[in-house]
């Protein structure tokens, strides 16, 4: 286990790195240059050249990957004027175009986009799973077809579409929520959820479908199994077989592989909270990302990529711990 | 975008089924034909646009200005965003274009784009698939990382750079193919490479491999008949997906270029209009809407037709 | 010059939005007639899409109009914008200063004197020394960013390199603590202008540490800053060293300012249109009515009510490079001059109620010297038969095929909405278009240096002051074509005649009697085609329903908060 532990640390390391690396190849062949951006209307070329020096954009392109490496693990310098600030390990860097420290502009976004995610998780495993027990339960009946057919639809709609629609009903037709405001959960739990009970079933929608059906299917497979046929022969009640017996045998699975799903989170809560306008962090993405500015983009990537390895890691030892017939290799 | 999702939807590891017996189950299937029918209608529509263009009266490009009413910020005279006889789907606030016109063109380069970027997806993940499978300890270990990292990786940020990066007179919609391919043929390869290791240890595939065939050889005519089924649907599962991911891009601005139409292009300036001109976001949002889910449910009778015991999108049969 | 939101979304995905109307109908509770004397109190919300102070909140690297709306409640100036409705609030008035400057040496030396009892938010007394510093530091590199004038003008200041290392600019000078003389490398007439930017703010040179200065800026305004989150809050609370004693520009009614960055267009009008909550006490300095909800608000007298009206003097226009082929050949300027459809470009840019059509360069006017002109009369729908003619003429019988860059977003009005429906109307006679977008970042950079610039572009070009020098010196003045970057003057033309004309008139003291030589001029470059004027925009915003004294000042087209009230 430590073994395997070590191995996928080390293979991780290596994966983030050539991310990053990536990152800075694909910058370096855009044909925009940040220090324009940064220095507004009618800059000329001394100008340009001095936000060039002070941004670092004058270094050679390995020279500056290195330092952002540097920046990482032993910390560096910038310039501030007067005198000499030093960003102390692990040092994402500076904005390019606010000066802001990477980490803390990381760390200003992250409760909006974990609200919003964690939200959804939960509005995802109930609808999904509760919808999935009722229909394994009403098998065959109307109940069943229904829920088989919203989670169709539901599981077709892109993100965008679903999340307009689900505008244009409640706030444009039906008036009962007003277009979503991020309010802190610290300031007022109450306005917290109510603004983001949109965001949330639309970035929920999709995979509350697909876990609908696995719960179906595992609640009717685990329903047949022969220990359960031997508390119904023991007169076991119905309520108690479901609940006690058939939840465990269908549940342990699904919360497992709800950990493999960060990656799709982490994209679909970039087209939620644009679509939305939420000050998260994938809104901080698609901006960072239009504005060539390349140490947002650059520790974004690091700390999104990290994040979805550690989540697959999480995912494989769960796995291997419910399920004893996995080898981790 | 939504390539993670295919990921839950199981796939079979059986051997192939008679090709008689899976159309029968497939014919058999309600909800499939449904999206087989609509799916047929979308591609027969779309093939046949200049003709249904034409035969309308009007052009995708054209604007008409004395349709609209300017001083209300450009909205379409009239109801239903100024459907009629001439229009029949009615036009664009601020432009006046025809919508009709502008939906099919939608509907070429969803398709176009869908199944261009299918092809380069198969190519890519099948052949890294088969050589990580059967390459042996060294080229499985770093295929295996590189699989890792075409699954993992924040494909979004890449998509938009990539895109923002290829001059403008590069022909938009092979680009999108590239692009969406080149980030989305993870899961084709780790199906392929997955079947190929338990393939590998069958006693069919053992006996060629006594017989001194090599690996190659074994590849393309012992393996790959072997994992065809669960590629068939894997791959029409990929179908509706590459939809998506097309029209995710368009709505984010990255995809398809104006003059050109697509229904994601489509619905991010239509979005601000829905509820002073409806029509024109529920244009391209149902149209997008209906295609995705006929090419999904087309795609699960496919792999409940192939392999009756795989767990159906639609709850399977017991 | 306006700052917008640098978003590849923010013509896509915005949107969403206008989404949730607000149900409610209510009248406005604001009853009572606004009255200067009791406006006093409450807090004021601003509901923005980026910071109101731009990325910093550092008098040196802001750049804004007539000292900026929130930036001006924080950072008063030597001089200031006339803070009143109409076309009176195109003046420049004194603030810090006694007067608006006077000149000597024909307008090359400026000199300033200081008002009495001026205090900084601590209670120290501001000198010319602190604004002498303030000025000399917007030279730093350390600090980028500010308005281009200081180094084009100032005598010794291409050079300079800021105040950190020691070096003071020898063309200020401060004879006493009330005095301050500006020495100008050439005439600028319009130096009472600039004076209104934050760069002419007081900086006291104890308190600056360079690129930290934004987080703790001493105010000398009415408000300081009680707290600020770059591109996220700002909380301005009185400055009790501040008093309408020592200050006549700002009545300053609210207690407090809550400002909210980062939120999307449609969101802010959403929640000034349902003004609920706070949301009734809120502006917005930098959102205007998209073309969707103008159509919605049409429908609702009682948001009608509460959408002002105002202007800006800004042209969006197509703008040719003369140095590459085909836009070397007036005819074929003149062609696409004839061609294009004014009609469906203001559409484009969401209908007459949002825009008008323009065939000048200067903006309508009476600041800017408006003369009006029309030589290539294309009418509403543009005139084809014209055009094919000129092409003929110029050898192109069979059409011409042409690339039109643009940007690939609306927002700036030089996006792929106007691109394509120049595209559209241009074919009608025989020009094929293909668009070429670039992204916000490539955008400045490729249009804005002679050697990448290309043939044909979409511009936008805003006044950084109401007059007609800042509008037309950096696009046609030959001496500003600038090689490595930051080039305004598209069309390179550098014509002697003209560039005589700009030092004449730069001479001139007195902007009403540069009016009528500014509109001249601009009606002489016209003839040759350079750019083709599209349109004029309009701006219209919302407020929040108890906002009393809001009206869109003919300057900036935006909201004053220095004189709205919430009471």
């Amino acid at each position: 286990m430590t073994r395997y532990l070590l191995r996928r640390f080390a293979s991780t390391v290596v994966l983030l790195l050539v991310m990053v690396a990536l990152i800075y190849v694909i910058f370096y062949a855009l044909p925009s240059n940040p220090a324009v951006l940064v220095c507004g209307k009618g800059c000329g070329g001394g100008q340009l050249a001095a936000i060039d020096h002070k941004l670092g954009l004058d270094q050679p392109e390995y020279l500056q990957f290195w330092h952002f490496l540097e920046g990482i693990f032993v910390g560096r310098d910038y310039s501030s004027g007067p005198d000499v600030s030093h960003c102390a390990a692990p040092c994402l860097g500076f904005s390019f175009q606010n000066d802001q420290p990477v980490l803390s502009l990381i760390g200003q976004r992250l409760p909006v986009s974990l609200s919003l995610t964690t939200g959804a998780m939960v509005v995802w495993l109930l609808v999904g799973v509760s919808a999935g027990v009722l229909s394994a339960l009403r098998a065959g009946r109307l109940t069943d077809r229904v829920v088989t057919a919203a989670s169709v639809l539901a599981y077709g709609a892109p993100i965008f579409v679903s999340g307009m629609l689900l505008l244009m009903l409640f706030c444009g037709y039906l008036h009962w929520l007003d277009f979503p405001v991020y309010v802190p959960l610290t300031e007022n739990p109450a306005a917290w959820a109510k603004n983001l009970l949109l965001p949330w079933f639309t970035l929920a929608i999709a995979q509350a479908a697909v876990y609908t059906r696995l719960t179906r299917t595992g609640m009717l497979e685990t329903l047949s199994e022969d220990h359960i046929r031997t508390f119904r022969a023991y007169g076991v009640r119905e309520r108690r077989i479901v609940g006690r017996h058939a939840m465990r045998g269908t549940l342990t699975p699904i919360i497992t592989l709800s950990a493999y799903d960060f990656g799709y989170i982490l994209v679909g809560a970039m087209l939620t909270e644009t679509l939305f306008g939420l000050p998260g962090l994938g809104q901080l993405i698609v901006q960072s990302s239009n504005n060539v500015d390349l140490p947002v983009v650059a520790g974004l990537t690091l700390v999104a990529g990290a994040a979805i390895v550690v989540a697959n890691t999480a995912a494989d030892l769960l796995y291997a711990v419910v399920d004893r017939r996995v080898v981790l290799s | 975008m939504t390539a993670e999702l295919i990921t839950e939807v199981g796939v079979s590891t059986e051997a192939p089924t008679r090709g008689r017996q899976v159309r029968r189950r497939l014919l058999a299937d309600r909800m499939a034909m449904a999206g087989l029918v609509v799916a047929g209608v979308m591609i027969v529509a779309a093939l046949a646009a200049p003709l249904l263009i034409h035969l309308e009266g009007q052009d995708p490009t054209t604007y008409h200005p004395e349709l609209l009413d300017s001083a209300r910020g450009g909205v379409p005279r009239g109801a239903f965003g100024g459907a009629g006889g001439a229009h029949w789907l009615g036009v664009e606030p601020t432009t006046g274009r025809d919508l009709f016109a502008r939906a099919l063109g939608g509907a070429r380069i969803s398709f176009l784009v869908a199944f261009g970027t299918l092809i380069v997806q198969i190519l890519l993940g099948v052949s890294v698939g088969l050589a990580a499978g059967l390459g042996g300890k060294v080229a499985d270990a770093f295929l295996g990382r590189l699989i890792d990292l075409a699954i993992s990786f924040p494909q979004l940020i890449f998509a938009i750079a990539l895109l923002a990066i290829v001059p403008g007179t590069f022909p938009r919609p092979i680009l999108l193919m590239i692009v969406i391919g080149l980030f989305g043929w993870g899961g084709v390869a780790r199906l392929i490479r997955g079947q190929v290791l338990s393939l590998r240890t069958r006693d069919y595939v053992a006996a060629a491999r006594l017989s001194g065939a090599g690996r190659v050889r074994i590849a393309l005519r012992e393996i790959l008949p072997g994992v065809s089924a669960p590629l068939v649907t894997y791959a029409a599962l990929l179908l509706p997906s590459n939809m998506i991911s097309e029209a995710g891009l368009s709505f984010l601005g990255v995809g398809v270029r104006p003059p050109d139409s697509s229904w994601g292009q489509m619905l991010s300036t239509a979005t601000t209009w829905f509820q002073a001109d409806p029509t024109y976001v529920l244009v391209p949002g149902l149209l997008l809407l209906l295609n995705v889910l006929a090419f999904t449910l087309l795609a699960d009778g496919v792999r409940t037709a192939l392999d009756p015991k795989a767990p159906s999108l639609r709850g399977g049969r017991k | 010059m306006r700052t917008s939101p640098a978003l590849l979304t923010a013509a896509a995905l915005l949107a969403a939005a206008t989404a949730c109307s607000s149900s409610d109908s209510s009248s406005s509770s604001g009853t009572s007639a606004f009255d200067p004397k009791t406006c006093q109190g409450g807090t004021l919300y601003v509901l923005n899409q980026s910071d109101a102070t731009a990325h910093h909140l550092d008098p040196a690297r802001i750049y804004t109009s007539g000292g900026g709306a929130v930036t001006s409640l924080i950072f008063r100036t030597l001089t200031t914008r006339h803070r009143v409705p109409g076309e009176a609030g195109d003046e420049v008035v004194p603030d810090l200063a006694t007067d608006t400057g006077k000149a000597s040496d024909g307008a090359k030396t400026w000199t300033y004197h200081l008002k009495d009892g001026l205090k900084f938010d601590d209670g120290t007394p501001i000198t010319s020394k602190d604004i002498k510093w303030g000025v000399e530091r917007a030279f730093a590199p350390e600090l980028p960013g500010g308005i281009p004038y200081l180094r084009d003008w100032l005598a010794g200041g291409a050079d300079y390199k800021g105040p950190y290392k020691g070096k003071e600019l020898d063309s200020i000078q401060t004879p006493d603590d009330k005095t301050i003389v500006f020495k100008l490398r050439k005439p600028e007439g319009d130096f009472p202008y600039v004076a209104t930017a934050t760069q002419f703010a007081p900086v006291p040179k104890a308190k600056d540490d360079g690129t930290g200065y934004e987080k703790h800026p001493v105010s000398s305004g009415p408000y300081k800053v009680a707290s600020h989150e770059q591109d996220k809050s700002l909380v301005l609370v009185r400055n009790p060293y501040w008093s309408r004693s020592v200050d006549d520009q700002r009545l300053a009614c609210p207690d407090r300012l809550e400002g909210t960055y980062g939120l999307n267009s449609a969101v802010i009008n959403q929640r000034l249109s349902s003004s609920a909550g706070k949301d009734a006490n809120a502006i917005t300095t930098d959102t205007d009515l998209s073309p969707a909800e103008l159509a919605r608000i049409s429908t609702d007298p009682s948001l009608k009510k509460r959408a002002v009206k105002g202007e800006f003097g800004e042209t969006d226009y197509i703008a040719f490079n003369t140095k590459v082929k085909p836009f070397d050949d007036i005819r074929v300027r003149e062609a696409v001059a004839y061609a294009v459809s004014r009609q469906s470009v203001v559409n484009a840019v969401g209908g007459s109620s949002l825009a008008k059509a323009a065939t000048t360069f200067l903006p309508d006017q009476a600041a800017f010297g408006y003369q009006p002109y029309d030589y290539f009369p294309a009418g509403p729908n543009g005139n084809a038969a014209k055009a094919k003619e000129l092409l003929a003429q110029a050898g192109h019988p069979n059409g011409l095929t042409i690339t039109l860059a643009h940007r690939n977003a609306d927002y700036n009005h030089d996006g792929p909405a106007v691109a394509t429906a120049l595209q559209a109307a241009l074919k009608q006679a025989g020009i094929t278009v293909n668009l070429k977008p670039y992204d916000d970042a490539g955008y400045g950079d490729t249009v804005q240096k002679p050697s990448t610039e290309p043939g044909m572009f979409l511009a936008t070009w805003g006044a950084d002051w109401p007059t007609g020098g800042p509008f037309l010196a950096p696009i046609f003045d030959g001496r500003q074509i600038l090689e490595d970057g930051g080039n305004f003057n598209a069309s390179q033309l550098n014509d002697p005649k003209i560039n005589a004309e700009f030092d004449a008139i730069n001479q001139i003291t007195d902007p009403v009697q540069a009016r009528p030589r500014w509109g001249a001029l601009d009606a002489e470059i016209g003839k040759q085609a350079l750019t083709v004027p599209l349109i004029h925009p309009i701006y219209i915003r919302l407020t929040g329903k108890n906002l009393k004294n809001a009206y869109l000042d003919q300057w900036r087209g935006s909201y004053d908060p220095a004189m709205v009230s919430v009471k």
